[in-house]
């Protein structure tokens, strides 16, 4: 076994572990820190593919910004209130389950069945390449320049929107 | 590409750079000192004025920018570009205008700095989505267009309507530019590549799966269907109309809806082209029926506009349907597929330009004094207002399409293109549907002119600034209504889309 499949099954295991504690666990709070273990370790899954970029985008917008506004929103609604949600109404229990076994199926069927990556002779040398930091970051700053320079103007209208919006006062 | 490559670009995108210039000046002004917020309007002013400078020298120029291939870029700078630019701009000015004497906007005096600054992101967006040529820049620039227009949508009234009215137009708007990413990223997944002229070159030579092909494009249809307010991606407009302040409602009516146009002729044209024949008329490919979509698209709007602004009692409601049903009569342009009939969708647009922002500035004007946007409310203004009066019914016929307005013009110029094309059914249904609009916008003349009132109010006196204004609005329509050459040769020159 090299460390690669060792590194895969850890991870995956962690993986598959936080996820199931995570739909299990009654208190919201719980849940979402445990959401944060499985973002953790889908970063580490992404790095044994080579995906460098993906990783710490994981860490960072996933595991980082994402879960602190998930929790943020967790603390300002009532909580109590919500952990009786599925008693009220327990058919939607059914058909959560539903819905995660249909997709369950599908994402089966494609891997087994389907074979989608049968058509794509990529060699395995350039897809490494193209994950890796530097190459992201070259596109970034030579081809994209001007997408990036735009999401530079995006990001100060969205904060100074938001600056706005929160000064507001309601009559 | 290198970094002389991207400097000596720098050149193509200069009317980009002013308006981001501004932008900042304007944060930096407002930071340094808070007091002088009268300013404001008129660094923007100067702003915009600058920007159309190079804009003007732009034209003619037809080149690819920020090049990702040899025949390929993010940005082309073409005459298509820059007259949709010049509508911006000029709808900009207007706009910026109607702030200055706007009663909602002196009320947030504070945040004025943070209103022209979003402003601006505005324009960015519109500028950089008019002459985007790849599906990334595209996004990006919508989601800069939209996230500043959310926020002042809801910038004015501390109250909870106008929030819930700014609120859903954030969820709407989320919704539909998820839906758009989700068509962008089909298309890449199918193709490899996010430039519409790469794509167009691909799918030339290389058959996908028609129906996956089909879902991605009209998940992009729904996002640029979603920014023109067309029918069934509507209801967003008439609510978040109601609730933005007048100058805003104004703004989103013209430019927004223009920029989306430019975008939506823009990936129809490239993408899917595959030759223009010498009478105009544009081969597109037979992937997908562009055609039945855009007459469905349109004649949905007309309908559904017109239809229910016949019942809508608020002035800026009402008009905010009026406007998806001039959104469906502009899409008729699109429908006939040839440079005749891009023409008259531009040509209208510069007449929908004065004509939407003069009957909302009139309206603005009005409630400014009388407090209200009901119909029931101006009853016997046109007594006691006669100026304003006359002029909003000026604007609301032009709309409607009477001779001898210039909204009479530019409905000719899109009925012949049509009729030409062959499309005499889709005519029919549109000049019925403009018998419908008569009645609604007729309906606001009656309770100005002919509804007897029996109190006596004071005659109320207009500012010379403010009159000066609606002159420049209306006059435009006049002079367009009976001699209409200048914006028919305009419109023609500025048809060049780079690459054909």
């Amino acid at each position: 076994m090299t460390l690669e499949i060792v590194l895969f099954v850890i991870f995956a295991l962690v993986c598959l572990v936080s996820g199931i504690l995570m739909v299990t666990r009654v208190n919201p709070v719980i849940s979402a820190l445990f959401l944060v273990v499985n973002f953790g370790s889908l970063a580490g899954l992404y790095l044994t593919l080579n995906a460098q970029f993906i990783a710490v985008a994981q860490v960072i917008i996933y595991a980082g910004a994402i879960m602190v506004f998930f929790l943020f929103v967790i603390m300002l609604i009532n909580p109590e209130h919500e952990k009786r949600f599925l008693e009220y109404k327990p058919q939607l229990k059914i058909f959560a389950v539903a819905i995660a076994v249909l997709v369950f199926l599908q994402i089966a069927y494609i891997i087994l069945f389907s074979k989608p990556s049968e058509g794509v002779s990529r060699e395995v040398a350039a897809s490494v390449k193209a994950g890796t930091i530097e190459q992201i970051g070259r596109e970034l700053f030579t081809k994209y320049v001007l997408p990036f320079e735009a999401v530079g103007y995006l990001l100060l209208s969205a904060a100074i929107g938001a600056l706005v919006l929160a000064k507001k006062k309601f009559k | 590409m290198n970094i002389d490559s991207i400097i000596s670009d720098l050149i193509f995108i200069k009317p980009e750079i002013a308006i981001a210039a501004t932008l900042v000046l304007i944060v930096l002004v407002d930071l340094i000192s808070p007091k002088s917020k009268t300013a404001l309007p008129y660094i923007s002013l100067l702003g915009i004025a600058i920007a159309g400078v190079f804009v003007v020298q732009q034209f003619g120029t037809a080149e690819f920018a920020f090049k990702t291939s040899l025949s390929s870029g993010m940005f082309a700078a073409d005459d298509f570009g820059s007259f949709f630019k010049i509508i911006v701009l000029l709808a900009s000015v207007f706009v910026i205008f109607f702030s200055i004497s706007s009663s909602e906007i002196k009320s947030v005096n504070d945040h004025l700095g943070e209103y022209y600054t979003l402003m601006f992101g505005m324009i960015l967006g519109m500028f950089f989505m008019v002459s985007a040529s790849d599906l990334v820049l595209i996004f990006i620039s919508i989601e800069l267009l939209s996230l500043s227009s959310y926020v002042l949508a809801g910038f004015v009234k501390n109250t909870v309507r106008s929030s819930e009215a700014s609120l859903k137009y954030v969820i709407y708007g989320g919704v539909s530019s998820g839906i758009m990413l989700f068509g962008i990223s089909l298309i890449y997944g199918l193709t490899g590549t996010t430039n519409l002229y790469e794509i167009n070159s691909i799918i030339q030579i290389q058959s996908f799966p028609h129906i996956t092909f089909l879902i991605a494009t009209l998940f992009i249809t729904v996002g640029l269907g979603f920014k023109i307010s067309a029918a069934p991606f509507h209801f967003w407009t008439p609510d978040v109309y109601e609730g933005a302040p007048l100058p805003i409602t104004a703004y989103l009516s013209v430019a927004s809806k223009a920029a989306g146009f430019a975008v939506l002729i823009r990936f129809i044209k490239i993408t899917f082209i595959n030759s223009i024949d010498h009478h105009g008329n544009w081969e597109l490919l037979n992937i997908i029926d562009w055609r039945s979509i855009i007459v469905l698209l349109s004649i949905l709007s007309m309908t559904l506009g017109n239809f229910t602004a016949l019942w809508q009692d608020n002035l800026k409601r009402m008009l905010a349907y009026s406007s998806i049903a001039q959104a469906g009569y502009m899409l008729l342009g699109i429908a006939v597929l040839s440079d005749q009939g891009l023409t008259a969708t531009m040509i209208y647009f510069i007449v929908y330009l004065f004509m939407n922002l003069g009957a909302f500035f009139v309206v603005m004007l009005i409630a400014n004094e009388i407090g209200s946007e009901d119909i029931e409310d101006y009853k016997g203004l046109g007594k006691t207002m006669p100026f304003l009066g006359v002029t909003l019914a000026f604007f609301l016929l032009s709309l409607a399409g009477i001779p001898p307005t210039a909204g009479f013009i530019g409905k000719v110029v899109l009925f012949i293109a049509l009729v030409d094309a062959n499309m005499i059914a889709v005519a029919v249904i549109a000049l019925l549907n403009t018998v419908v609009s008569l009645y609604y916008y007729v309906r606001v003349l009656k309770n100005l002119y002919l509804v007897q009132v029996d109190e006596e109010k004071p005659v109320i006196k207009l500012s010379f600034a403010n009159g000066f204004v609606i002159i420049l609005l209306a006059a435009p329509i006049l002079i367009f209504g009976v001699y209409f050459t200048p914006i028919v040769n305009f419109a023609k020159n500025s048809i060049n889309i780079l690459g054909f």
